[in-house]
C-alpha cells in the first residue's frame, strides 16, 4: 500500500511536538473549564478560537469546493492535479474546525442537539447542518483514494456511481455555509464596527472563501513540489495565479464598493486602530497580492507566487478576526487578547492537519506528479470525471 | 384565567430607585445564586459587582452624574429585557432559548451546547457564561418564569421598598409608564426604554436623565433584530435548489463535451 518509501522527517517531529503541547492544553481545558486556558470572557464570548480556529479554517477549507467547482463543474481539467490535494485539504480543515468546536463549545458532548433541533432562524443551525453534511461528502470523496489502493473494486464502483450527485451536493452546501458564517455576524450591527458590519457579510464571506481557495491550492502545490520532490507544472499554476488575480481584484472592488456605498469612508479615513486594521487587511491582504499576481514574472516564480498567496490567506484570516474579534466593541472597559493557551490549541490543531496531510501525501497517490508509471493501466476501468487523473482520460 | 395569560411586563422606574439593591438580593435568593467575592471597580461607576455575570442576574448601576448644580448618584438597572422578538433565541441553533406566551425568554439548559451565540447576539449584552465550570451554562434573568406561571410577581418586584419595580400585563404597564411621564414631566425624560427598542421588550425603563448616561445601550433599531439574519436565511432552501440545479446543468454540459472528445479520440 505504501507506494513511496515513508520516512519520518524532522518536520514530522516538530508537528508532533506542537500537537503534544495541544493535547496537554486540551486536558487542562477539559479538567478546569474553558476559563482555565482561554481569555474569552463575557464581553468577548468568541475570540481567537472562533475567528481563527473555526471561521478561518472553514474559509481556507473552501479550497475543496473552489477547485472542485473549477475542475468538475466548469470542466477546467487543466487543474485536475490540484483536485485531490484540494479535497484532502478541505477534509482536514473541516476536521480541524470540528476538533476546534469540540474544544470551544462549553458542552461539546451536547453538539448532536443541533441535528435533532428545528431552528431555521439560526445561522449557526444552518452552518452546523451544512458543515456536518459537507464533511461527510468530503470523507466520501476522499475515501476513493484509499479504496483504490486497497483494491476494493466493488466498494469503489458503488462510490463512483453516486460521486456526481454527492460532488454537486458538496459544492452547493459549501456556498450555503460559507455565506451563513457571514449571516451569523449580520445579527450584531451594534457591536461590529462600521468598517466590517455589512448587510453583504454573507457574500463577503462567500467570495473571500472562493478567493482563499486557489491561493491555498497554489501554496499546497508549491510546498508539495518542494517537500515531496516533484517538478511543478509552472504553466498550470501560473494560469491559476492569473485567475486568482481576477478573484482578488473583484473581491477588493466588492469590499471597497460595499464600504463606500454604506458610507464608511469617513471611518476608513479616521485615525483609529480599527481603520489601521482595515487598511492592513485591504493593503497587505488584497492590494499587495493583487499587484504581485498581475506581474507575469511573479506568476512564474515559486517563491514570489507563494508569498503572494500567503498574503491572501493572511488577509482572509485578518478579515475573519476583524469581523469576529478586533472590530467588536461592547463596553469600553472590556478587552480581550488571546491567551497562549488559546493560540497553543489552535496551533496544535493546525499542526495536526498539516501532519495528517504530510503522512497521507506520502502514503497515497494524492499528487498526480508522483503517480507510478503503471497508473494508466488501472485507470482504464475508471469513468471520466471521477477523481482519477485527467491524463488517463485525455 | 384568560386575563392571566396576557403577556406580562415590568416597569423599572429609575427615578424611584434609591440604590438599596434589595432586588439583587431577592434575585440571588430566588435563583439560588451564590455570593461572590468582589473587588472595588471604578470603571463605569461605583457599583458592585461591576457587571452582570453567572451569579448576578440583575445589577443596580451607580452612575455619577451632575444634575442641577452638583454631582449625584443616578441609578440604572441591568437585567434581561425579555424582548418580544429575542435575538438570542433566533441565534440559538438548538432552540435552548425561547419566548414564552407570558413574556419571559426562558432558557432550557438541557438543550444548550455552549456555543454562546446568544451572548454574541444579545443587543443588551445580557447572557453571561460560567467559563470556569466544566459543564457551563448560560446565565441570565429568568423573569422568574416559574413564579409568573404560578401567578406571582418576579422576586425583585416583590421586595422593592420604593415601588420602583412594577409588574403586570404589558398593555397596562405601557399605559402606566406613559401616565407617569405625563404626570411629572419635570421628573422624567419623555422616553420609555424598551417600548420600541428592537421591536419592543417586556421590561420598560424610565429615567430622569438620558439613558446613555446611565449605562444603557442606546441607538438600537426599532425593528426586531432577527429580521437581519432572517432576510438571508429564509431564501436558503431556494438558493440550495437553484445552485444545485445550475451546477448540475453545468457539470452535465462540460462532461458531455469531454465525453464527446474522449469518444472522438478513441475512434480516431
Amino acid at each position: 500500500m505504501s507506494w513511496r518509501r515513508f520516512r519520518v522527517t524532522w518536520w514530522d517531529w516538530t508537528l508532533m511536538a506542537v500537537m503534544a503541547i495541544g493535547v496537554v492544553l486540551a486536558v487542562v481545558r477539559y479538567a478546569g473549564g474553558i476559563g482555565s486556558v482561554a481569555n474569552i470572557n463575557n464581553a468577548y464570548p468568541w475570540g481567537w478560537w472562533v475567528g481563527y480556529g473555526i471561521m478561518t479554517m472553514i474559509a481556507v477549507g473552501g479550497v475543496g469546493f473552489t477547485i472542485t467547482l473549477l475542475v468538475e463543474v466548469l470542466g477546467v481539467h487543466r487543474y485536475h492535479a490540484l483536485l485531490r490535494p484540494a479535497v484532502l485539504m478541505a477534509l482536514l480543515c473541516y476536521s480541524g474546525a470540528i476538533i476546534m468546536l469540540m474544544v470551544e463549545l462549553g458542552r461539546p458532548w451536547m453538539v448532536w442537539m443541533i441535528l435533532v433541533s428545528w431552528a431555521p432562524t439560526a445561522a449557526l443551525y444552518e452552518v452546523g447542518w451544512c458543515a456536518f453534511l459537507y464533511l461527510s461528502v468530503l470523507a466520501f470523496e476522499f475515501a476513493q483514494v484509499p479504496l483504490e489502493q486497497l483494491g476494493w473494486g466493488r466498494m469503489l464502483s458503488i462510490t463512483r456511481v453516486i460521486y456526481m450527485p454527492l460532488m454537486l451536493l458538496g459544492v452547493t452546501l459549501s456556498h450555503l455555509h460559507q455565506s451563513s458564517l457571514g449571516t451569523l455576524m449580520t445579527l450584531i450591527p451594534h457591536k461590529i464596527n462600521v468598517l466590517w458590519w455589512s448587510e453583504q457579510l454573507p457574500l463577503l464571506y462567500l467570495f473571500s472563501a472562493m478567493m482563499a481557495g486557489p491561493a491555498m491550492a497554489i501554496l499546497e502545490y508549491l510546498a508539495a513540489a518542494r517537500w515531496l520532490g516533484f517538478e511543478p507544472q509552472m504553466d498550470m499554476i501560473a494560469s491559476l495565479a492569473r485567475l486568482e488575480a481576477w478573484l482578488v481584484g473583484l473581491f477588493l472592488a466588492f469590499q471597497l464598493g460595499d464600504l463606500v456605498l454604506r458610507g464608511a469612508v469617513d471611518a476608513m479615513l479616521s485615525p483609529t486602530w480599527f481603520a489601521v486594521s482595515l487598511w492592513v487587511e485591504l493593503g497587505l491582504g488584497l492590494l499587495v497580492p493583487l499587484v504581485l499576481l498581475m506581474m507575469p514574472e511573479v506568476r512564474q516564480s515559486r517563491g514570489a507566487l507563494a508569498t503572494a498567496c500567503s498574503f491572501i490567506v493572511g488577509g482572509v484570516l485578518l478579515h475573519r478576526l476583524n469581523v469576529t474579534v478586533i472590530g467588536l466593541r461592547v463596553r469600553h472597559w472590556e478587552t480581550y487578547v488571546p491567551s497562549l493557551g488559546e493560540v497553543g490549541i489552535t496551533l496544535a490543531i493546525t499542526a495536526g492537519a498539516m501532519f495528517a496531510f504530510g503522512v497521507l501525501a506520502r502514503l497515497l497517490p494524492i499528487h498526480e506528479e508522483l503517480a507510478p508509471s503503471h497508473a494508466g493501466e488501472r485507470r482504464a476501468a475508471v469513468p471520466a470525471g471521477a477523481l482519477q487523473g485527467a491524463r488517463g482520460v485525455s | 384565567m384568560t386575563a392571566a395569560a396576557k403577556p406580562k411586563a415590568m416597569i423599572q422606574d429609575n427615578t424611584r430607585c434609591i440604590g438599596c439593591r434589595a432586588c439583587m438580593v431577592a434575585c440571588k435568593s430566588w435563583n439560588n445564586r451564590p455570593a461572590d467575592h468582589t473587588d472595588f471597580f471604578a470603571g463605569p461607576g461605583y457599583q458592585n459587582p461591576k457587571d452582570l455575570d453567572a451569579n448576578n442576574y440583575t445589577l443596580i448601576t451607580f452612575n455619577e452624574i451632575v444634575t442641577g448644580a452638583r454631582p449625584d448618584w443616578v441609578f440604572g438597572r441591568q437585567l434581561c429585557m425579555h424582548c418580544e422578538h429575542p435575538a438570542c433565541a433566533s441565534a440559538c441553533p438548538t432552540t435552548a432559548l425561547s419566548k414564552s406566551a407570558l413574556g419571559p425568554v426562558v432558557f432550557n439548559q438541557n438543550r444548550c451546547i455552549g456555543c454562546r451565540a446568544c451572548m454574541q447576539a444579545c443587543p443588551f449584552l445580557i447572557p453571561k457564561y460560567d467559563y470556569n465550570n466544566r459543564a457551563p451554562l448560560i446565565h441570565k434573568c429568568t423573569f422568574c418564569a416559574d413564579r409568573i406561571e404560578a401567578g406571582l410577581k418576579p422576586a425583585c418586584a416583590t421586595v422593592c421598598p420604593t415601588s420602583a419595580i412594577s409588574f403586570g400585563d404589558r398593555d397596562d404597564m405601557v399605559a402606566e409608564a406613559k401616565r407617569r411621564i405625563a404626570a411629572a414631566p419635570g421628573t422624567y425624560i419623555p422616553y420609555i426604554y424598551g417600548l420600541d427598542e428592537v421591536g419592543g421588550t417586556s421590561v420598560l425603563h424610565l429615567s430622569s436623565v438620558p439613558f446613555e448616561q446611565i449605562g444603557y445601550v442606546t441607538g438600537l433599531p426599532k425593528t426586531p433584530m432577527p429580521d437581519l439574519t432572517h432576510r438571508w436565511l429564509r431564501v436558503t432552501p431556494h438558493v440550495f435548489a437553484l445552485l444545485y440545479a445550475v451546477f448540475g446543468a453545468l457539470t452535465w454540459i462540460t462532461h458531455r463535451r469531454s465525453r464527446k472528445q474522449d469518444h472522438e479520440g478513441k475512434t480516431a
